[in-house]
């Protein structure tokens, strides 16, 4: 039998704190990277990160260190669970240890602003590593913590990856699915964060069920156009990371995308939104990336489009939702015509 | 891989001769059919008579569509042998008849190839093709440039990295493909610039193209037959070339598999022969080769005018629009056509460009002249470490592809990268837009039919979009993204229509776009269809693609 492959885990906030903390749990020997002494110190004497994972008892086998290369030089498999905005710098400075045989996995979910980078993208231009995948799913680092049963995705087209990722984060309350789509499972967890915020007005403005199911699904759908255009696969929108992300993010009061569309229907201005957050919510972001994209493909995004008019050009919540009621309706889903003969395009008539 | 001091002496002792045809295909042979044979004893590999029989059904399939062509009298009757015997085997037979199927196909493949031949005739190569042309080009009676190959193909790049990298690993030169004149050209280049030869598969239809096959034969290409998809051919061809590339034999591929028909540069790879270079590195590594790495140098070729330009873009509509592809002789083979394709290019001034881009490893990764491998970051990896599962160097297919997937994605922006803007190109695309946001046609063929020359186009009113579209293209060039020829850097658009119009006048029998008094008029909507598609995907005009987003597909 070989040793059980050992782990870097790279930042120490609520998810990578306890992601790590389930790697340990199944017996691999994990290093926690963090840039904070305190937090370090706190996290090999007292084995908690009450900053990040109140009321967790972080496993033995979670070591802490502020230095990069001292989590990944014996490392086999690298998890990187770094905000979006500052993934790239952590890269590039992993880039100086890392190597072509280390296996890595992101757990970020969001864009790069302004580049409308995905992580994986960053990745490939910030190291020499090949062999990576990403971790997606319904999963509220929280009730993860405090060992609630879920289930989650790990996309990588390398074999060996979704192997490691699978036998470092499966248990008895964690089901890891394998998947190969990259792509569809980065952008989903990405934008699915635009129609939470939807869902917080829809929510606030107390416009029914059936108009937040509404909200949800064509988003959704909006969602899987872009997508599919960009060359994800279709029906990874409909697994863990797409449909099942995306209910937990528009149902969950706690989702901080859902407090923002909350405070903005109670007529907060998005700056008043994000303060009284004390944090920034990725959709906000991803609305303008989301934007952007969809006019590079060619796709037509009316409700991205009008959470983003809400969120950056003052545009009321319910004018938003009158306007998007009076759009035409088109097709109800996208048919998605593929081939040998034609190269697959989604139509929307 | 235990290797012994007598394995690595024999090896030594080997390397002298080891490209002579006959060991390699021995070599390949070993390998073809004892990984069939092994697989078939694993549950779930495929049985031989289920190997056999699906060679069988797929070349009668191939040959039944290439009914009453005479050339492929020899494999009707090799398959009919087969069928034969396979009729009349059992269980004990099987082996040998997988052997003589890769025997027959290694034939096919390495029949001509000859290392001591190959490297005298790459070097008289080119003194032929400088005789061919010059023989051919100029006019009787008239005065005459002498058609000096030099003017005519300029080569450029990173070559003296290039021929650094030559001395220090083996290359695999990997070129768009745009023309049957491309491995002319590109073997023209190889000996200009002082590399060592290089060997390529050369499709089945240059050998029996009268002309040219002469010539392939002389630089010692090997042979590969597209129309056969059998899974027996595919891996014994792909064996062979791996086995060339371990054995340090600089090779070359076109990645794209034939010549873009839409005229686009090459939006998507095959993975196929690309796929041979992390294997050929690894097999390299385990042998302890003195020079294991391998080095991938894209190359770019641009042309002001394309030979087959009619044939290739009927081809593209054709396939596009459902009908069957067929296999028709195109201009390549029609002596006539050459001679009235390089005296335009004389007359006119113009010449082919020809551009070496940044050498990768086979995992896509930069290398500098030492042949260091470098991240994007330019801190130096350690190629060999791709490989490495628990720090053994280890096969796995899967692994492979991806690395071959990320090397084809990075080989296709340095295709886009080094391609030449270059008056025709540029013209037919401003022009091919302007009637298409007049025409508001969403329908390629609809729109292509409302091209017909009764339509025509103010010049003056084409100045305002050549005026833009050099700007785009200058400032696109300033950022890396393509390169523009020395004919566009001016902003005098009335001379670089002049220079597009003379083009387009001189080699096909049909001006593409002809002008009458004042106007522009479309002569051949698919040639226009066909030299726009060199700047699709520029985002020039900010006109909506056109192609699908693969590019162009064979």
């Amino acid at each position: 039998m070989s040793p059980p492959p050992r782990w870097a885990v790279l930042g120490a906030g609520n998810w990578g704190t306890t992601l790590a903390h389930s790697i340990a749990t199944n017996g691999l020997p994990v290093k926690l990277w963090t840039r904070d002494a305190s937090q370090r110190d706190e996290i090999n004497q007292a084995h908690t990160n009450a900053r990040a994972v109140p009321g967790l008892r972080i496993a033995d086998g979670v070591l802490a260190t502020t230095a990069l290369w001292d989590a990944i030089d014996d490392a086999e498999a690298v998890l990187i669970a770094i905000p979006s905005q500052a993934f790239r710098e952590v890269c590039r400075a992993a880039g100086d240890v890392l190597r072509p045989e280390h296996l890595v996995l992101h757990a970020t979910k969001g864009l790069e602003n302004d580049s409308r980078k995905r992580m994986s993208e960053i990745l490939l231009e910030e190291t020499c590593v090949r062999q990576l995948g990403v971790v997606s799913g319904p999963n509220i680092a929280a009730e993860v913590a405090q060992g609630k049963p879920a289930g989650t995705v790990v996309a990588s087209p390398f074999p060996r990856v979704i192997e490691h990722g699978r036998r470092a984060l499966s248990s008895a309350r964690m089901m890891v699915f394998a998947g190969t789509d990259v792509l569809g499972v980065e952008l989903c967890g990405a934008l699915k964060n635009v129609v939470a915020i939807a869902a917080g007005m829809a929510d606030e403005m107390k416009v029914g069920d059936n108009a937040k199911a509404f909200l949800v699904t064509r988003g959704l759908a909006e969602l899987m156009r872009l997508a599919f255009a960009m060359g994800a696969e279709p029906m990874t929108m409909t697994g863990l990371a797409g449909i099942g992300d995306l209910m937990v993010t528009c149902a969950s009061p706690m989702s901080r995308n859902h407090r923002v569309g909350v405070a903005l229907a109670r007529g907060a201005s998005l700056d008043e939104a994000v303060a009284s957050l004390g944090m920034v919510a990725e959709g906000v972001h991803a609305s303008r990336s989301a934007r952007v994209l969809a006019g590079i493909h060619g796709i037509e995004m009316p409700l991205f489009e009008h959470v983003d008019l809400v969120l950056h050009e003052g545009l009321p919540p319910t004018e938003a939702i009158a306007s998007l009621m009076s759009l035409p309706a088109g097709r109800d889903v996208a048919r998605f015509r593929g081939g040998a003969s034609a190269p697959p395009r989604p139509t929307t008539r | 891989m235990g290797t012994t001091l007598r394995d690595a002496k024999e090896r030594a002792r080997g390397r002298a001769h080891v490209l002579a045809g006959e060991e390699i295909a021995t070599e390949v042979e070993r390998r073809v059919v004892g990984r069939v044979l092994s697989r078939a004893e694993t549950p779930t590999g495929a049985r031989l008579e289920e190997v056999i029989h699906e060679t069988i059904s797929t070349e009668q399939a191939r040959l039944a569509r290439a009914e009453g062509d005479p050339r492929e009298a020899a494999d009707r009757e090799f398959v009919l042998s087969l069928r034969r015997r396979f009729a009349h085997g059992n269980d004990a037979s099987w082996g040998d008849l997988v052997a003589l199927i890769v025997e027959r196909y290694l034939q096919e493949i390495s029949g001509h190839f000859d290392r001591r031949v190959y490297a005298m005739a790459t070097r008289a190569a080119p003194v032929a093709l400088g005789a061919l042309l010059h023989g051919f080009v100029p006019k009787a009676g008239r005065p005459t440039r002498v058609f000096d190959v030099d003017d005519r193909v300029l080569i450029g790049g990173e070559l003296g990295k290039l021929r650094a990298l030559a001395e220090v690993g083996t290359i695999v030169l990997v070129p768009t493909h745009v023309s049957n004149l491309d491995s002319v050209l590109l073997g023209y280049a190889v000996y200009r610039l002082g590399l060592p030869p290089v060997a390529y598969g050369a499709g089945l239809n240059l050998f029996t193209s009268a002309l040219i096959g002469y010539f392939m034969r002389n630089v010692g290409a090997y042979t590969v037959d597209r129309k056969k998809s059998d899974p027996l051919y595919l891996e014994t061809l792909k064996e062979y070339a791996t086995l060339l590339l371990e054995r340090g034999q600089h090779s070359l591929f076109f990645p794209g598999g034939t010549r873009s028909r839409s005229g686009a540069v090459e939006g998507h790879l095959k993975k196929g022969l690309l796929g041979t270079a992390p294997v050929a590195y690894r097999h390299a590594l385990e042998a302890r080769t003195k020079k294991p790495r391998i080095f991938v140098v894209p190359c770019t070729l641009t042309y002001p005018l394309v030979l087959e330009a009619a044939t290739l873009a009927k081809e593209y509509l054709r396939a596009e629009g459902g009908s069957h592809y067929v296999d028709v002789p195109d201009e390549f083979e029609q002596l006539g056509r050459w001679v009235q394709f390089l005296r335009s290019l004389l007359e006119l001034d113009l010449s082919v460009h020809l551009h070496f881009g940044r050498p990768m490893d086979p995992f896509g990764n930069e290398v500098d002249e030492e042949g260091t491998s470098l991240d994007p970051r330019g801190r130096a990896v350690d190629p060999s470490r791709y490989l490495l599962v628990g720090g053994r160097l280890e096969a796995d297919d899967a692994r492979d592809a991806e690395y071959t997937r990320t090397l084809a994605a990075r080989l296709v922006s340095t295709y886009r990268r080094d391609t030449v803007a270059l008056p025709t190109s540029l013209l037919a695309f401003v022009l091919f837009e302007r009637v298409r946001r007049d025409s508001k046609e969403p329908d390629l063929f609809r729109l292509l039919r409302g091209l017909s020359s009764d339509a025509g186009v103010k010049e003056t009113d084409l100045h305002d979009d050549l005026g833009r579209a050099l700007e785009q293209l200058r400032s696109l060039q300033s950022r890396g993204r393509i390169v523009v020829s020395p004919l566009l850097h001016t902003s005098d658009v009335a001379a670089v229509l002049r220079l597009a119009l003379a083009s387009f006048a001189t080699y096909h029998p049909k001006p593409v776009i002809e002008r009458r008094g004042e106007w522009l008029h479309v002569g051949d909507p698919s040639l226009l269809f066909y030299y726009r598609n060199r700047l699709e995907g520029y985002g020039l005009l900010d006109a909506p693609a056109l192609l699908p987003s693969e590019g162009s597909r064979p």
